[in-house]
C-alpha cells in the first residue's frame, strides 16, 4: 500500500521537513508535487522526480531528485522550489498570527510523456501546515506617537532581548520575519516607515528620529531586556540600520542584508545632521532576457565621488552582520559592504562580520522561502529582477537564519563573564 | 531639432537598418525605444539609452549604449532585444508574402523608463521589415500527400532548391523559407504535423513523405537538379538527417540544434524501421521563470543500448552542415552534432562540418530575430526554455546566416567543372 508521510506535519516555516513514500513497486519513477494558495488566491508549484530503491522507498533526505524543479539530494526543494503561476508574484504571508500556508502533498506514478499532462491517478496526499508563529506568540498592533508597525513576544514569563525589524523600499508593514524571530525568543518590532497607515507612499527624506523613537518605545517595555537592541534589515531598511547603529549607541547589533551602505534615493536626517543620497545614473539600468530590470549598477558611476552621503560607520559602538547575495542584481550588495568594511579597517575596527553567499540574490528570507526571480513594487516597476539561482540562494537562506540568530542573543544578552 | 533617421526605411528583415540621431544637446542622454505588434496584436518592445556625443550626435553604428536591453555597439540592438509584454510569446510571421512587421522607433530626450501613454516622444520613426523581396511567387502545396508552401525567386532560374523544416510543434512556419527565397533559392517550406490534413500528433516520421516531397521540389519546371538541400531546426534536423543518411536526392544538409538519432517515435523508409531513444520526463528541470529545460531529457546516443537508433551518417552521399548553439537549453545539440562528426570521421567520409556559437540557444533564426528565451508550444503545459545569451546569439544569427547561403551555393549550384 502506497504511503506518504511528512514530518512534522504542522511547523513553523523555517523547521524542516522529513517527506517519504512508501509501498512503491522497487525502482519506479514517481513525481512528487507541492502546491499551495496563497491569500491572494494566486497558486504555487513545484515537481521532482524520484526513483524508489530495492524495497520500494523514497526517502528526500537520503535520495536525489532526477529532475523537475531542482536535481540533486535536497529534503526541502519542494517547498524553496514553488513557483508562482503567473511569473511576477512573491509569496508573502500577510497574516501571519490566525493561519498558516497549506502546502498539499501530491504522488504520482510518473507516467509523464513530454508533454507533462501526468496520465495516472493521484496516489497519496496530504496537507502541511507551515507557520509564521510559534504556539504562544502575541501580536500588539503599534500606534504609538507616530510608530506604526507591530509587536511580537514570545511567550513565557521573563525578558527577552529587543530587536526592530526593516524592510526596503517595498513599503508596508510586513510582518512574517519579526513574528518568526519572536518565535525564537525575540522581541521583535516590525516596524512601518513608509506606505502604511498614515505614513507617506514616498517620504521626503529618511528621518532617523523616527527610528530613535521605536528603539526608546522598545526599550521601554516591560517584556524588553535592554541595554541593547538589535536591527534586523534588508534592501533600504539597511541603510536605516546601518545609521541608526551609527547615530544611536542603544543599537549594540546590526544585521544588514543586501543593503546600500550609503543614503540613496532621499535625504537623511538627523537632528540636524543631513546626509544627501548618491545621484544615480537612470541610463545604467539593464533588462535581463526575460524582461526584469535590474537596477544594481544604479551607482556605478557616482559612488566613487560621494563621500558626503556614507555615514561615519566607524562611529557605531555596537556590532555589524553584513549578509551579502553575490548575484543580487537589485542593489550591488557585495560592493557596498566592502566600501563599508574598508571604511571600518581604515579606522582600526574590527566590531564586523561578513557572510557572502555566492549564488544567492537579493531576497534573502528566512529558509525555505521560495526564491522569487522577479516581481513588481506597484509605484517603481512592474518586473525587478532580484537575482539569486534557486540552491545556492536556498543554502544561503538556512545558513543566514541560523547566524543571524546567533549573532543577535551574542549581542544582545549579556553573559555572566564580562565582555570583552 | 533633434533628428531620428532609420535607413533603410523599408527593408528585407534580415537586412540592417542603420539608425541615428542628430540635433540632440551635446552629452544628452536619451532613450530610444522600439515596439512592434505581431499579426495578433501581441506588443513587443525594447529600449536603450544612449549618451550623444560633442557634436549631439548617436549612431547605432559607433555610438554605445549604457544600458537597456542590451550595452555596447549594436547596430540592430533594438530589433534582436524586441521583447513580449506577455511572458512566453514568441515572434512569428505569419503572413509573409503580403504584410512587413512595422516596428515605431521612438526618440525621448531623457531616461524614459516606463512606458506612458501620455507622453509623446520627441521624435518617432516607422520601418517596414519584409519577409519576402519584390518578385517572389509563393505556391500553396497540395499534392499527393505533401502540404506546405514553395517559395520561388524571380526569372527563369534554375535555382538550387531548399526544404526547409522547422520543429515537431506543428503548423507551417514560412519566414525563413520566404527569406531564403528571396536569397535566390526556390524553398519549399514543408509541414508535417498538424497542418491542413496532416496528422495532428507525430505517431512516426515517414521518410517517403519526405521523398515525396523531394521528387516534388525536383520536377518543378526551373529547380536546378540533380539534388537538393534540406535546412531544418530541432526535430526538424533530427528528420533532416535522417533524410540526408536515406535519400541520394538530398545532397547538401543543414541541421541546427538536432538529435543525431532517431528520438521518441519510430522512423520509416520503405521496409526499414527504425526504433527510437526515448526521453526521460523525470529529467525536465524547471528553470526560475517557470519554463522547462528538456536538454536533460534525450537519451544517450553513445550507450550500447541505443545504438539501433543512430542515424547512420556514413551513408549520406551529400555534405552536412551542423549548426550548434552552446547554450541551448532545449537539446545538448553541440555534444550530438560532435557525435555525428566523430561518426563521419572514423568512417573516413570528410563531407561534414559544425559550426558551434557560444552563447546562442534552441532558436537561431535568420538575423535581427528577437532572442525567444523561453515560449509556449502547442500540446504542452509550461512554457519550453529555448535558451540563449542575447547579444551573442544575435551575432551567431548574423554569422549563421551568411554560412547557411554559402554551404547552398557551394553545394548545390553546378559549376561547369565540379571536381
Amino acid at each position: 500500500m502506497i504511503q506518504l508521510t511528512a514530518t512534522p506535519l504542522t511547523a513553523l516555516v523555517d523547521e524542516p521537513v522529513h517527506i517519504r513514500a512508501t509501498g512503491l513497486t522497487p525502482f519506479q519513477v514517481v513525481s512528487l508535487q507541492a502546491s499551495l494558495r496563497d491569500e491572494n488566491g494566486k497558486m504555487f508549484y513545484s515537481r521532482a522526480y524520484y526513483r524508489a530503491n530495492e524495497v520500494g522507498e523514497v526517502d528526500l533526505e537520503r535520495d536525489s531528485s532526477l529532475g523537475g524543479d531542482y536535481v540533486g539530494l535536497h529534503p526541502m526543494g519542494l517547498i524553496w522550489s514553488l513557483k508562482p503561476e503567473n511569473v511576477l508574484t512573491r509569496l508573502m504571508k500577510k497574516d501571519v498570527m490566525n493561519s498558516p500556508f497549506q502546502v498539499q502533498l501530491k504522488l504520482y506514478d510518473s507516467d509523464l510523456l513530454l508533454d507533462n499532462k501526468p496520465t495516472s491517478a493521484l496516489k497519496a496526499s496530504l496537507t502541511l501546515e507551515r507557520w509564521y508563529v510559534a504556539p504562544g506568540v502575541t501580536r500588539i498592533l503599534v500606534r504609538e506617537g507616530r510608530l506604526r508597525g507591530a509587536l511580537f513576544l514570545p511567550p513565557g514569563e521573563g525578558r527577552f532581548p529587543g530587536v526592530i525589524d526593516l524592510f526596503g523600499t517595498t513599503g508596508g508593514l510586513i510582518e512574517f520575519r519579526a513574528s518568526l524571530l519572536a518565535s525564537h525568543g525575540f522581541v521583535c518590532l516590525a516596524l512601518a516607515f513608509r506606505g502604511y497607515d498614515d505614513l507617506p507612499l514616498n517620504p521626503e527624506i529618511t528621518d532617523l528620529e523616527y527610528f530613535e523613537e521605536a528603539v526608546n518605545f522598545l526599550l521601554r517595555h516591560p517584556k524588553v531586556d535592554g541595554p541593547g537592541i538589535g536591527v534586523v534589515s534588508i534592501c533600504k531598511g539597511a541603510e536605516i540600520g546601518l545609521s541608526m547603529a551609527v547615530h544611536l549607541k542603544q543599537i549594540t547589533a546590526a544585521v544588514l542584508i543586501n543593503g546600500p551602505t550609503f543614503t540613496v534615493g532621499v535625504p537623511h536626517v538627523y537632528r540636524g545632521q543631513v546626509y544627501q543620497p548618491v545621484p544615480h545614473s537612470a541610463q545604467l539600468i539593464t533588462i535581463n532576457a526575460l524582461g526584469a530590470v535590474e537596477f544594481y549598477h544604479l551607482f556605478e558611476e557616482t559612488r566613487a565621488e560621494s563621500s558626503k552621503s556614507f555615514f561615519p560607520i566607524e562611529k557605531a559602538q555596537g556590532h555589524f552582520l553584513f549578509i551579502v547575495g553575490e548575484e543580487d542584481k537589485n542593489i550591488n550588495s557585495k560592493t557596498n559592504a566592502e566600501l563599508a568594511i574598508d571604511q571600518l579597517r581604515r579606522n582600526g575596527k574590527n566590531n564586523w562580520t561578513l557572510l557572502s553567499y555566492p549564488g544567492a540574490g537579493h531576497l534573502i528570507d528566512p529558509p525555505y522561502a521560495p526564491l522569487c526571480f522577479a516581481s513588481g513594487i506597484g509605484h517603481v516597476c512592474s518586473a525587478i529582477h532580484w537575482g539569486g539561482e534557486m540552491i545556492p540562494h536556498a543554502a544561503a537562506q538556512e545558513h543566514a537564519w541560523k547566524e543571524i540568530q546567533k549573532f543577535l542573543r551574542k549581542h544582545l544578552i549579556p553573559t555572566t563573564t564580562s565582555k570583552l | 531639432m533633434f533628428q531620428l533617421t532609420a535607413t533603410p526605411a523599408s527593408a528585407l528583415a534580415d537586412d540592417s537598418v542603420h539608425i541615428q540621431v542628430t540635433g540632440l544637446p551635446p552629452f544628452q542622454v536619451v532613450t530610444l525605444k522600439a515596439s512592434l505588434k505581431d499579426e495578433k496584436g501581441n506588443l513587443f518592445q525594447s529600449k536603450a539609452f544612449y549618451r550623444a556625443n560633442e557634436a549631439g550626435e548617436v549612431d547605432l553604428e559607433q555610438t554605445l549604449a549604457l544600458g537597456g536591453d542590451y550595452v555596447g555597439v549594436h547596430l540592430m540592438g533594438l530589433f534582436w532585444s524586441l521583447k513580449p509584454k506577455k511572458a512566453f510569446q514568441r515572434l512569428l510571421k505569419q503572413d509573409v508574402m503580403n504584410s512587413p512587421f512595422w516596428v515605431t522607433l521612438d526618440l525621448y530626450d531623457y531616461i524614459c523608463f516606463h512606458d506612458s501613454a501620455t507622453v509623446q516622444p520627441r521624435a518617432s520613426q516607422m520601418v517596414q521589415r519584409w519577409f519576402s523581396g519584390p518578385g517572389i511567387q509563393r505556391k500553396q502545396i497540395r499534392e499527393g500527400r505533401v502540404r506546405g508552401a514553395l517559395f520561388l525567386p524571380p526569372g527563369e532560374g534554375p535555382f538550387p532548391g531548399v526544404i526547409d523544416l522547422f520543429g515537431g510543434f506543428g503548423n507551417l512556419i514560412e519566414f525563413r523559407a520566404s527569406l531564403l527565397a528571396t536569397r535566390g533559392f526556390a524553398v519549399l517550406a514543408l509541414a508535417y504535423i498538424a497542418y491542413e490534413d496532416l496528422p495532428d500528433k507525430l505517431l512516426e516520421v515517414d521518410l517517403e513523405y519526405f521523398e515525396e516531397a523531394a521528387n516534388l521540389l525536383l520536377a518543378y519546371p526551373k529547380i536546378q537538379k540533380p539534388g537538393i538541400g534540406v535546412l531544418s531546426l530541432s526535430k526538424g534536423a533530427e528528420i533532416a538527417l535522417a533524410t540526408a543518411c536515406y535519400l541520394k536526392q538530398v545532397v547538401a544538409t543543414i541541421c541546427i540544434n538536432g538529435f543525431n538519432a532517431v528520438s521518441n517515435v519510430p522512423l520509416r523508409y520503405r521496409d526499414l524501421v527504425v526504433t527510437p531513444i526515448r526521453s526521460g520526463g523525470e529529467r525536465m528541470q524547471v528553470h526560475i521563470s517557470g519554463a522547462v529545460c528538456y536538454r536533460h531529457c534525450h537519451g544517450d546516443p553513445r550507450d550500447e543500448l541505443n545504438r539501433q537508433s543512430v542515424l547512420p551518417v556514413e551513408n549520406a552521399q551529400g555534405c552536412i552542415l551542423f549548426i550548434v548553439g552552446e547554450d541551448d537549453e532545449c537539446i545538448d545539440s553541440k555534444a550530438y552534432a560532435e557525435q555525428a562528426m566523430d561518426q563521419l570521421q572514423s568512417h573516413g567520409r570528410s563531407c561534414g562540418r559544425i559550426l558551434v556559437y557560444p552563447g546562442a540557444g534552441h532558436l537561431i533564426e535568420p538575423p535581427y530575430a528577437p532572442l525567444c528565451f523561453a515560449s509556449w508550444v502547442r500540446g504542452f503545459s509550461w512554457p519550453s526554455l529555448w535558451g540563449g545569451v542575447p547579444a551573442a546569439h544575435a551575432a551567431a544569427q548574423e554569422h549563421a546566416w551568411g554560412e547557411i547561403q554559402k554551404f547552398f551555393r557551394q553545394h548545390l549550384i553546378q559549376t561547369r567543372s565540379k571536381l
